[in-house]
């Protein structure tokens, strides 16, 4: 019994040690003159690069917008969260936007794990959430708060298993993909599903852990098969990897993969590896458009460093949104909401595009190829040629 | 048996009493806090009866909190919405909601004999190293399971099951149903100490041949108190589930299932408060950490994990100063505050 009352006792202490976030009966949280946009990113642990990369995007298009007087005279304030590189983390902070900053739209985050544990806050605490780069088809479908404003992975898929088939006219496709990674599993997925369906065979295929740096067996499976092109949507850290165990066991086959692909240490990374291999992305950075130049010189101008594109779509999220407050005909969450749905041929950094009724960007995928030490754009496809 | 009827009563009451409380006064935030340490007290405790009471190294809690994940995750959505489809989500009746725990608690408990019942012939680091690999075996082998949405996981898990009087965020009833499983679990688990078999688990950690010569059968015993625990992390893998909303195989790496042996490690093992200390410690850190490493960050040198580095550190620290941790293998009582008072403060009127 003694034990029984020391317990509850300690319990009511903890539960007292609580009382400091009393609930906030402000019924005003927004001040007047401001639009608060929640940010939640990987600002530390393993995806680090991410969400640093991402936020210099939103900040570059949070600095603009201000500087020539804001949103209908609002001045746009970040309230940036760290989710770690968790995604259990990004639910919490995402309580925390939700419910104790009262952000009047989210954006975030680049991983679909992440975005898909905070979906259901914001949709519960009906906030929009914009991901600027979560391609799995998942994030979207969780409810009608949720929006994107890149492509999805099965487009992305279907793109280049049509890219490989119909323009580099190649029959036999090998896949090498990550077991454990929704992404890599996803595109490999929507890849032999669309290369089929056209016509071609995928003569093997090879599957890893995730955090694996070796690459024999499976490399030796594939060169097994001579196959024309091998399709391999991974991210960067390994490609480079990869491909060097294709070349040592001289497989001259091209690799394509998705825009998991890109970085900037991409060729330093790979060195003569990648060579004549293709890849699915979000824009052409040799683009003359003078949004795409105005914005990579605005870019390095303001961080001195190169852009990626998680950094475009960050910057291109902060434009969709401000579209939207217009569209809507005001900034609460509601209007947002509303407007949201209402883009339609929007023109950004990383395309035109339209928001459609699943609340994804309609966008082309731009494929590039590496040649040497620079990228060149071999194709754009757009949604309309995949069918 | 009316006095133990009486003592569910009372949790009832109390747990009611707790969310609405919190629903109506507290910030969500805290509230989430609260559940979170909810959950981790679940799995410190039901692990303490197998670490701590009978003395066996287990490191694979992470694995059977992932069994009840992703068996009661599957049957509540599909007895909610009938369909696997993403979409918004609705609250599981209590119907459903009680058959998914009832399920998903059996599951991990004969996932647990299949396991236990080899395993438990190792010990010491044996044991530790079997039973960590059985955690990392069920992660990828969800991880390669379609049907159960493959690395993504499921979404769409419903929330808990409405009560009369609460609204607000997410329905405003998840404390009220973890706390429950708290509440349970800890009458049940300080019962089981106090009864013949605890003894003989205890029996088993001191001196496990003197035990057997004692009449005391003890790889029955072993398997038993791994059943148990088994059971509670299966139903601490449901509330997580439910209570995020979506699951995933990597929310349960290893790493979960060490966390959990640290709350134990540090709270002390073998003590129920001592196990619900160390979750709610465990827990908080990195929460009360985090304004110290923004603040860090923001003054240009940023500490990648502050939080594993004062774990560790505090871990060296308690295995110097304190090995047997903050409360021992004794609980806390009021006897224990008062001879944790230095005797000179409590003056000469403590003893005559």
């Amino acid at each position: 019994m003694r034990t029984a009352l020391a317990l509850v006792m300690a319990f009511m202490a903890l539960v007292l040690s609580f009382t400091p976030g009393c609930k906030d009966k402000d019924p005003d949280p927004q001040a007047a003159n401001e639009i608060k946009i929640g940010v939640f990113l990987s600002l530390s642990d393993a995806n680090a690069d991410f969400g640093k990369t991402t936020l210099n995007g939103i900040q570059l298009a949070v600095d603009e917008i201000n500087e020539k007087g804001g949103v209908n005279g609002k001045k746009l304030v970040l309230v940036t969260k760290d989710t770690r590189s968790s995604p259990e983390q990004a639910q919490t902070v995402a309580k925390e936007l939700a419910t104790q900053d009262k952000v009047a739209v989210a954006i975030g985050s680049v991983e679909s794990g992440q975005s898909i544990k905070a979906a259901p806050v914001f949709q519960e605490a009906g906030i929009p959430m914009v991901s600027p780069s979560s391609t799995n088809p998942e994030v979207t479908k969780q409810g009608d708060c949720i929006f994107r404003v890149c492509y999805l992975d099965d487009f992305q898929g279907a793109s280049c298993a049509a890219f490989a088939y119909k323009d580099l006219e190649f029959r036999k496709a090998a896949i090498i993909f990550a077991q454990d990674d929704d992404y890599s599993k996803g595109l490999a997925d929507f890849f032999r599903k669309s290369f089929t369906a056209l016509g071609g065979t995928i003569v093997e295929e090879a599957a890893f852990q995730g955090k694996a740096s070796e690459f024999k067996d499976q490399v030796t499976k594939i060169a097994a098969a001579n196959p024309d092109v091998i399709f391999a949507p991974v991210y960067y850290g390994s490609i480079g990897l990869i491909a060097r165990d294709f070349r040592k066991q001289g497989v001259k086959a091209p690799l394509l993969g998705g825009d998991g692909w890109e970085s900037p240490q991409l060729i330093q990374l790979a060195g003569e590896t990648l060579e004549g291999c293709y890849f699915g992305y979000h824009y052409d950075p040799e683009d003359s458009d003078p949004k795409v130049q105005g914005y990579l010189k605005a870019y390095k101008a303001k961080f001195n460093t190169e852009p990626n594109s998680l950094s475009a779509l960050g910057y291109d999220a902060v434009y969709t949104v401000v579209k939207a407050i217009e569209l809507g005909g005001g900034d609460t969450s509601a209007q947002i909401k509303d407007g949201l749905t209402k883009i339609k041929d929007f023109h950004g950094v990383t395309g035109t595009y339209s928001i459609d009724s699943g609340r994804n960007a309609q966008k082309a995928i731009t494929m590039l190829k590496i040649g040497g030490t620079d990228l060149k754009k071999v194709k754009v496809i757009q949604p309309s040629d995949i069918k | 048996m009316a006095r133990t009827i009486a003592i569910f009563l009372a949790a009832l009451a109390g747990c009611y009493g707790l969310n609405w409380f919190l629903a109506e006064f507290i910030e969500v935030v805290y509230v989430d806090y609260l559940n979170l340490i909810g959950i981790a007290i679940i799995l410190a405790v039901s692990l303490n009866v197998v670490n701590g009471l009978t003395g066996q190294f287990s490191l694979g809690h992470a694995g059977f909190m992932a069994v009840g994940a992703f068996v009661a995750s599957p049957i509540s959505i599909w007895l909610t919405y009938g369909e696997f489809e993403s979409g918004p989500l609705a609250h599981a009746s209590l119907l459903h909601f009680g058959l998914a725990l009832l399920a998903c608690g059996v599951g991990a408990a004969l996932v647990g004999v299949v396991v236990g019942a080899p395993a438990l012939r190792l010990k010491g680091d044996y044991l530790a190293i079997a039973t960590l690999g059985f955690g990392e075996i069920t992660r990828i082998m969800l991880q390669s399971q379609d049907i159960l949405g493959g690395p993504t996981g499921l979404k769409r898990i419903p929330k808990m099951p409405q009560l009369p009087g609460t609204a607000g965020w997410d329905g405003g009833t998840s404390t009220f149903w973890i706390f429950l499983v708290v509440a349970v679990l800890v009458i049940l688990t300080v019962r089981l100490q106090r009864s013949t078999f605890g003894r003989a688990l205890i029996a088993i950690r001191e001196n496990e041949l003197a035990a057997e010569t004692m009449g005391i059968r003890s790889s029955r015993m072993k398997v038993m108190a791994f059943v148990y625990g088994a059971f509670f992390a299966g139903i601490a893998g449901a509330l997580f589930a439910h209570y995020q909303h979506s699951v995933r195989p990597d929310d349960f790496t290893a790493v979960r299932s060490i966390g959990v042996v640290v709350m134990l490690v540090l709270g002390g093992l073998g003590s129920v408060t001592g196990a619900i200390t160390g979750a709610v410690f465990v827990t908080l850190l990195p929460i009360m950490l985090r304004p110290v490493e923004e603040s860090l960050a923001s003054s240009g040198t940023p500490i990648t994990g502050l939080s594993m580095i004062v774990y560790a550190l505090l871990l060296i620290a308690f295995m110097i100063f304190r090995p047997q941790g903050i409360f021992g293998q004794r609980e806390l009582s009021l006897k224990l505050l008062r001879s944790w008072v230095p005797s000179a403060v409590r003056g000469k009127g403590g003893k005559p």
